[in-house]
């Protein structure tokens, strides 16, 4: 069988992996667009940060192609699809012929369409050489401003002030991390962010960069000018799916894919940030561009590359960030739209502790947490297992809530909860 | 009576921590084993005094009335590897352990934020999430020798399984 991968992160090695474990004999053919093999771009504000070096960007071994015989073609991207054919055509000139084909081709930075874009010193940050571009730039910048007020946005800004720069945030929404976050939860961010030298300006947008060749300020709504050498959109994501063109593959926002993460068109595949699955708690197609995400989905499309018929559970918006040792973490609806949900709320000002569960009809559909994170696994398993939390409800955001806690509900629906290694440890809870 | 396991068996793997519920009074001597022996000292008179206090591995915490100890299952499916984005977080492929690499791990507490055991914590010094880690520096295991009830339990899941199922 001739497998062909399109991508070279989360989704693509793992699919790579999911593979050579079923079949030893496969031929796998992975293509990506980047040089640099195997690094996690998750990671590159940590790089920008200078918290971490270039070598440690990488999230498997450097011989992992080698040793898992995997023909890797870096730095070529594929251009389009033949279906008739089953062909992939390649910016090299060349054609590559598939049995299976798994699009893995993630996403690409949204940016701005305002005058001053073309300068140097304006970046949006999500390939390695984006990283590489800013830290050539950094000894000339004092001040750098961030459009967006998103997680890219906020961790490329705390990135920046570990540089030793002045930072500001210019964010279009209300609130900070509008996406991820209820306002209490984000305003508790925000007020640290502050606190720590981050200036943060919600409600405004930029209307041009300003300078030479060179950025030199920028230009906002409201009229005020912010003097910088340095200007990066995190505005969020877009999925990669041009390949779809002429290919027929249905598309969205993303790559339309079913729970096997097929495509409508035989053979192919789709997994990752390019990929329009269902979420676990909306009930509604979206993509969750999310590392865990793509894992796990790039691990099954490869196993049911190879035959097998193993079904996605569906995706779950999460995130964990923390800013000056603050850590937040949220899952699924945080803000809920209609008045059909539950919210129930725990909140310590002063000590900056928050945590907000979201439920409808007794089932977990969101939560956040600011400090006092690690329960946040539990509260997730719940949400993704739909397990019915009547029975311990007024505990879920008390202080002390714990894995402890849902033991009763993990015995009562041990068959669907929980990792088989800890189904003896259940028949001791007695 | 508690377990002692050799080095030998260690190396050979499939060795796992379990908890028999029934005999856990509550009485966290496994969680003082267990911050010792990850102490620099591993001293529990030192160990009080250091610098940075010892963070320990396992809680025990309580559940209605009886005692559920919290620690790292080492989940064949591990959430925290899948979740993992620098590739602190993996499987050893001999013992099937999860391992967790300090010189990988960038504290974004993904991990945290997936283990369904809550087993995670993390040391807020170094930015580095703290788990089981089957106590790599000893032939036995701290939690399981501290272990006065012998609830605590160090072997295959197979053997644990024979135990569970065994009447009191």
């Amino acid at each position: 069988m001739n497998y062909v991968i399109i991508g070279g992160s989360a989704a693509g090695v793992m699919a790579c992996e999911a593979i050579r474990k079923r079949d030893e004999k496969a031929k796998i053919t992975l293509v990506s667009d980047e040089k640099l093999p195997l690094y996690s771009r998750c990671l590159l504000t940590y790089l920008l940060a200078g918290q971490i070096t270039e070598d440690k960007l990488t999230f498997r071994d450097p011989d992992f192609y080698k040793k898992n015989k995997i023909d890797a073609i870096l730095g070529v991207r594929a251009k389009s699809i033949d279906v008739k054919k089953r062909a992939v055509k390649l910016s090299n000139g060349k054609s590559i012929l598939y049995d299976k084909l798994l699009l893995a081709t993630g996403a690409n930075p949204k940016s701005i369409d305002i005058p001053g874009v073309d300068k140097e010193g304006f970046f949006t940050i999500r390939r390695i050489d984006d990283a590489r571009g800013m830290i050539k730039l950094m000894d000339k910048v004092k001040r750098v401003v961030v459009l967006g007020g998103g997680l890219i946005g906020l961790r490329d800004a705390y990135a920046l002030m570990h540089q030793g720069k002045k930072v500001s945030v210019i964010a279009k929404s209300s609130q900070v991390l509008s996406q991820m976050l209820d306002k209490e939860a984000a305003d508790i961010i925000r007020d640290t962010l502050v606190a720590n030298g981050i200036e943060v300006k919600t409600q405004a947008a930029a209307k041009e960069i300003t300078g030479g060749k060179t950025v030199e300020g920028v230009l906002l709504d409201d009229g005020t000018k912010v003097d910088c050498q340095m200007v990066i959109v995190g505005k969020g994501v877009i999925a990669d799916i041009a390949l779809a063109k002429g290919s027929g593959i249905k598309t969205h926002w993303g790559f339309l894919v079913d729970e096997y993460m097929a495509t409508n068109v035989k053979g192919i595949f789709a997994a990752g940030d390019c990929a329009e699955t269902r979420d676990l708690a909306s009930g509604e197609m979206t993509i969750n561009g999310l590392w865990p995400c793509a894992v796990e989905q790039g691990g099954i499309a490869g196993a049911n590359m190879t035959g097998e018929k193993i079904a996605y559970e569906g995706s779950l918006s999460m995130n964990s960030v923390e800013f000056f040792g603050l850590p937040a973490i949220s899952m699924g609806i945080t803000k809920p739209k209609t008045d059909d949900y539950e919210t129930l709320v725990f909140e310590n000002r002063n000590k900056n502790l928050y945590r907000k569960i979201v439920l409808k009809d007794n089932l977990i559909c969101g939560a956040v947490f600011i400090n006092g994170v690690e329960s946040a696994g539990v509260i997730n398993v719940l949400m993704r297992k739909r397990i019915d939390i009547s029975g311990i409800k007024e505990r879920l955001v008390d202080n002390n809530f714990s894995f402890a806690t849902v033991m009763p509900l993990i015995k009562d629906n041990s068959d669907s909860f929980t990792a088989e290694e800890f189904l003896d440890t259940i028949k001791t809870y007695q | 009576m508690p377990t002692k396991t050799s080095k030998k068996n260690k190396a050979a793997g499939k060795i796992k921590i379990f908890c028999d519920l029934r005999k856990c009074t509550g009485c966290k001597s496994c969680e003082i084993a267990c911050a010792v022996e990850h102490s620099f000292s591993k001293d529990l008179v030192k160990a009080l005094r250091e610098s940075v206090p010892p963070t320990k591995r396992v809680r025990i915490r309580d559940s209605f009335g009886r005692a559920v100890r919290i620690s790292c299952q080492h989940c064949e499916e591990a959430p925290c590897v899948a979740a993992c984005m620098s590739g602190a977080m993996y499987k050893d492929p001999k013992t099937g352990a999860t391992k967790h690499d300090k010189d990988k791990c960038v504290g974004c507490w993904m991990c945290i934020m997936v283990c369904p055991f809550g087993a995670i914590v993390r040391s807020i010094e170094d930015k580095q999430a703290l788990k089981c880690d089957l106590c790599p520096d000893r032939d036995d295991y701290a939690c399981v020798i501290a272990c006065p009830t012998g609830a605590l339990f160090a072997g295959t899941p197979e053997e644990f399984k024979r135990k569970a199922e065994k009447k009191l």
